[in-house]
């Protein structure tokens, strides 16, 4: 059932580029030329949201300034009451439904409330929540072996968190273990958590707080669009020769990267740079870490992990986010090798592992198996990405359309010779993206990236919208 | 082994266990037959968990060996295969109950699979399961009220982790970020977590692995039993003046503590303790951390935070294990005024205050309060804390009794005098009661502290029954 779409106040058509054999192509938009046809439409959807009767934006808003605290950020001047979800779909407290072209921060994988990974979390809820490591419990180990059977070589040793920061903390503490050495590289640009420890390895100035971070270098960002060498990945493995050469001892603990940077605006490392530099990391006795808490299970479309894509295979891996489509869940897992230093002393984790993450975790799986979401990525992401590149060459302001499957980037500059982050024309259009029904995500150093990492249940009529949408609002600009 | 003959003392205590029907308690002989009469009831409990058709225990410690880290341990010879829990009670894979005195490690205070936190858990998931905090939802802001209605002072801005060891790690990101400083002073014994930085506030060489863990000093553990001093705590508290004095530039940070050591023991500080030690701390211009994530929800029965049975305010709280009765969950909790550091820069938990969890975080509030289960654990604890008093007095084994509410631990020793771990005879009897259907912690450096903290609905029979099998199982050695 559609609901009812707001009509936007009609604007009196404004400067826009090459309109010519521009349409809008699809059955769920309006056709004729921009500006004169009215906002496209949602996608139809045969689900009615539960009559909400609790606080509204406002309440909890003030609620929210007043007991969690200055630093809490949120998005949209008009902050967003959600109150319910549905596979693709988020509604607010008015029962408007939305487009989640952002999956809560590309975490919920399967979509909103999907009714597997329900059935699976009520009934484990009901029987046993939690009772710890000390005793058995068939979840954990059911799920560790399916989880490790979708990894390549050796990598089967599976240790569950509860965060992807308390996997690349833990990671990172391995490959120190493992090497017996200090330093940590990672790329600028790079996110990788928030604690005091994966604050290190995070390469964004917002994020990072003024603390001592150990010895951690960061290396040129091979940046396809950004990058002194465009796609040159040879070039930007040297500075990591060049940072080991002048600016260790020679030897490292490991190398940390995302496959394609989420934070940091959806950028995808350079094709073979990840093979050059595994190859000088291990040279150096580093071991290679890869981050695949938005990359993996499958969004990519082409591959299951990230680090596929790049043709590697890193000596650990870290996964949360899509995990557990929204349960509070990390893992780690490595070659038992490597995993075998931390049987030197006690590792532990309270929560990690607990029976109902774990059940929901193995339901995750199955459903992306069952429901073939990878290559529906790679189809949908496909059809997503011919038409953002389409919208490209319409729009000046698009200075860049990049990513992979459901991982996708669009970059806005207001030159694209210079590249000039176009700051206000992305935080002016994300709230008329909302307006229209579509929540994107949004990355990189300057704020100037849509990202677009929907529930990976996202279809192709749900992308035409969103790239409607998109048109609509630029060409009102 | 040793064989030792019960040491009776008569006393005014006796005669309450003389009222026990189900043994006679004056046995001299050193071997008891195996005989119904002697060996001790479970109190009867109307419910039987479904039939268990997954994986055997056998099944599962192979896959655990396989798919799992090498540093995973399991409690018991023969590890226990729990898969049911419902209140005070698990089941293992045969359908045969055990009182849970452990709570998943003081996890479960409301009981295992409480109706009103299952239901508060089902019918969120339902609904909406994650969506961050970058949209706007009503159960993260009722319950960080209703976590801020139950401190002290100006303890009012609440950040949501997914742990303890995120929520000690951020609590010693704020105190560092605060104060400029970076020397945090923590306890001898203590445990905080397993992160970078945690993990150089945890004071137990078990759980330390050799990476860096710099700025943290480990002062004097104020342990009544085995410390120097025995119960003077203000002479322990000179240590941690010793500390600024001569360690540090005289400024430090932070100092954290738990107020009663869990994974150290069951170490509830030397009286006075916490206040000298608060006093000193400000001095130096630190902020005082209290680790409430074993104390905290009413478990020490006599007060809701286990700080507040030292008569002091911290400065930060953090609390994790019981606040959501098993779900991952953790929090910190301090004053406008230090919160005002995080945005500085951006600090983000992807999974943290995500509407299930704060909503049975918020159920499980309500349990403790509709259920009186501070004044339940206040009543059967001290009743089981003076019933082990009692078993105490009769066998030398037990060198120590102690702690407060339904947070209670029993030290082995060999050697009254000497206070040598008994830590063989600690397994033993660990393993033995289990035999019995009695599931009980364990902890202290040397491993010879028997953990008792169940889930604070725990009553006065199971509290007999627990007894009653210790004192069986050690009447048998």
């Amino acid at each position: 059932m559609a609901l009812q779409r707001q009509l936007l106040k009609r604007t009196k058509f404004g400067y826009c580029h090459n309109l010519c054999g521009s349409s809008f192509s699809t059955v769920s938009s309006s056709s004729a030329v921009a500006g004169e046809a009215p906002p496209p439409q949602l996608p139809p959807f045969d689900h009615v949201p539960r009559p909400y009767n609790g606080p509204l934006a406002d309440e909890v808003f003030q609620k929210r300034k007043k007991f969690l605290g200055p630093s809490l950020f949120h998005y949209y001047q008009k902050p967003l009451n959600i109150v319910e979800g549905k596979m693709q779909y988020l509604f607010d407290d008015k029962g408007r439904r939305y487009l989640d072209a952002f999956a809560g921060i590309v975490t919920v994988s399967c979509g909103h409330c999907h009714p597997d990974i329900l059935d699976a979390i009520t009934e484990q809820s009901k029987l046993l929540q939690h009772a710890t490591t000390i005793y058995l419990h068939h979840a954990i180990a059911d799920f560790a072996e399916a989880l490790a059977s979708k990894m390549p070589g050796n990598l089967k040793v599976v240790y569950f968190v509860n965060s992807g920061t308390e996997a690349n903390e833990l990671a990172m503490m391995m490959a120190r273990l493992y090497t017996g050495n200090l330093g940590m590289i990672s790329l600028r640009n790079a996110y990788h958590g928030g604690s005091a420890g994966t604050i290190g390895l995070t390469a964004l100035n917002t994020w990072k707080y003024p603390i001592p971070q150990g010895e951690i270098h960061h290396v040129m960002n091979p940046d396809p669009y950004r990058g002194d060498f465009g796609p040159d990945a040879k070039r930007y493995a040297k500075d990591v020769q060049d940072h080991i050469d002048f600016g260790t001892s020679g030897k490292v603990a490991g190398f940390i990267a995302e496959t394609i940077q989420g934070v940091g605006g959806t950028v995808e490392l350079a094709p073979g740079y990840l093979k050059l530099v595994y190859e000088i990391v291990h040279k150096a006795g580093g071991l290679c870490i890869a981050d695949e808490v938005q990359t993996g299970f499958g969004r990519t479309g082409s591959h299951y992990w990230g680090f596929e894509t790049q043709e590697v295979i890193p000596d650990i891996v870290t996964m949360a986010k899509g995990i557990g489509n929204g349960l509070p869940m990390g893992a780690v897992v490595t070659t038992p090798e490597i995993a075998s230093v931390l049987a030197q002393k006690i590792q532990f984790n309270t929560f990690g592992g607990n029976p109902v993450c774990s059940a929901g975790g193995l339901a995750v799986l199955r459903v992306l198996d069952k429901e073939k979401r990878q290559a529906h990525c790679a189809d949908v992401g496909s059809h997503l990405l011919g038409r953002l590149r389409a919208l490209q060459q319409r729009h000046e302001i698009i200075g860049d359309v990049r990513g992979r499957g459901l991982m996708v980037g669009l970059e806005l500059v207001t030159d694209r010779t210079e590249k000039t982050p176009a700051k206000a024309e992305t935080a002016i259009l994300f709230e008329k993206l909302r307006e229209l029904g579509v929540l994107l995500g949004k990355g990189g150093l300057h704020g100037n990236v849509f990202r677009i990492k929907p529930p990976m249940c996202f279809t192709k009529d749900d992308a035409d919208f969103l790239v409607d949408a998109l048109d609509y609002a630029i060409s009102k600009m | 082994m040793q064989g030792h003959l019960a040491r009776r003392v008569s006393s005014a205590r006796n005669s309450v266990i003389a009222h026990r029907c189900l043994y006679q308690v004056a046995r001299k002989e050193a071997s008891l037959q195996e005989n119904d009469v002697s060996v001790p009831k479970m109190p009867p409990f109307d419910y039987s968990p479904p039939p268990y058709n997954g994986p055997s225990a056998d099944e599962i410690l192979a896959k655990r060996r396989e798919y799992l880290s090498p540093s995973v341990f399991h409690f018991y010879k023969k590890p226990l295969n729990v898969v049911d829990g419902k209140r005070q009670y698990l089941f293992d894979e045969e359908g045969r109950r055990y009182v849970d005195a452990f709570g998943g490690i003081a996890t479960v205070c409301c009981g295992h699979c409480h109706p009103d936190v299952v239901e508060a858990i089902v019918n969120q998931t339902k609904r909406l399961q994650h969506s961050t905090v970058l949209y706007l939802n009503s159960a993260i802001a009722d319950f960080a009220e209703a976590l801020a209605s139950k401190l002290p002072g100006d303890l009012k801005v609440v950040f949501f982790t997914n742990s303890g060891t995120e929520a000690n790690e951020l609590a010693m990101l704020i105190a560092r970020l605060y104060t400029g400083c970076h020397d945090i002073i923590s306890l001898r014994n203590g445990y905080h977590g397993n992160a970078s930085a945690t993990m150089g506030a945890t004071g137990q060489s078990i759980w330390k692995h050799n990476v860096v863990q710099s700025g943290v000093h480990h002062a004097l553990n104020p342990d009544p039993y085995r410390g120097v001093f025995g119960p003077d705590g203000e002479k322990y508290a000179k240590d941690v003046q010793d500390l600024i004095d001569f360690g540090t530039s005289g400024n430090v940070a932070a100092f954290v503590s738990e107020a009663i050591q869990g994974v150290g023991g069951i170490i509830e500080l030397a009286p006075g303790y916490l206040p000298a030690v608060y006093s000193t701390i400000k001095k130096a211009g630190g902020l005082c951390i209290a680790d409430e994530v074993q104390a905290g929800f009413g478990r020490t029965g006599s007060h809701f935070w286990g700080f507040e049975t030292q008569g002091v305010v911290p400065d930060i709280v953090t609390m994790a294990k019981g606040i959501g009765n098993g779900i991952p969950l953790g929090a910190v909790v301090t004053t406008p005024e230090i919160a005002e550091v995080l945005t500085r820069r951006n600090y983000f938990n992807t999974f943290g205050g995500n509407p299930v969890c704060t909503a049975a975080g918020l159920a499980v509030l309500k349990v403790i309060e509709k259920e009186n289960l501070k004044e339940n654990a206040h009543i059967v604890g001290s009743y089981l804390k003076d019933r082990l008093a009692a078993l105490k007095d009769r066998y030398e084994l037990i060198g120590d009794v102690r702690g407060r509410g339904l947070m209670l631990g029993v030290e082995l020793v060999t050697d009254r005098q000497t206070k040598t771990p008994a830590k063989a005879e600690t397994l033993h009897v660990m393993d033995e009661m289990k035999e019995l259907g009695v599931l009980i912690g364990k902890g202290g450096y040397f491993g010879n502290v028997f953990r008792i903290t169940p889930p604070l609905c725990f009553t006065k029979e199971d509290a007999d029954y627990l007894v009653d099998s210790m004192d069986y199982v050690m009447s048998k050695m």
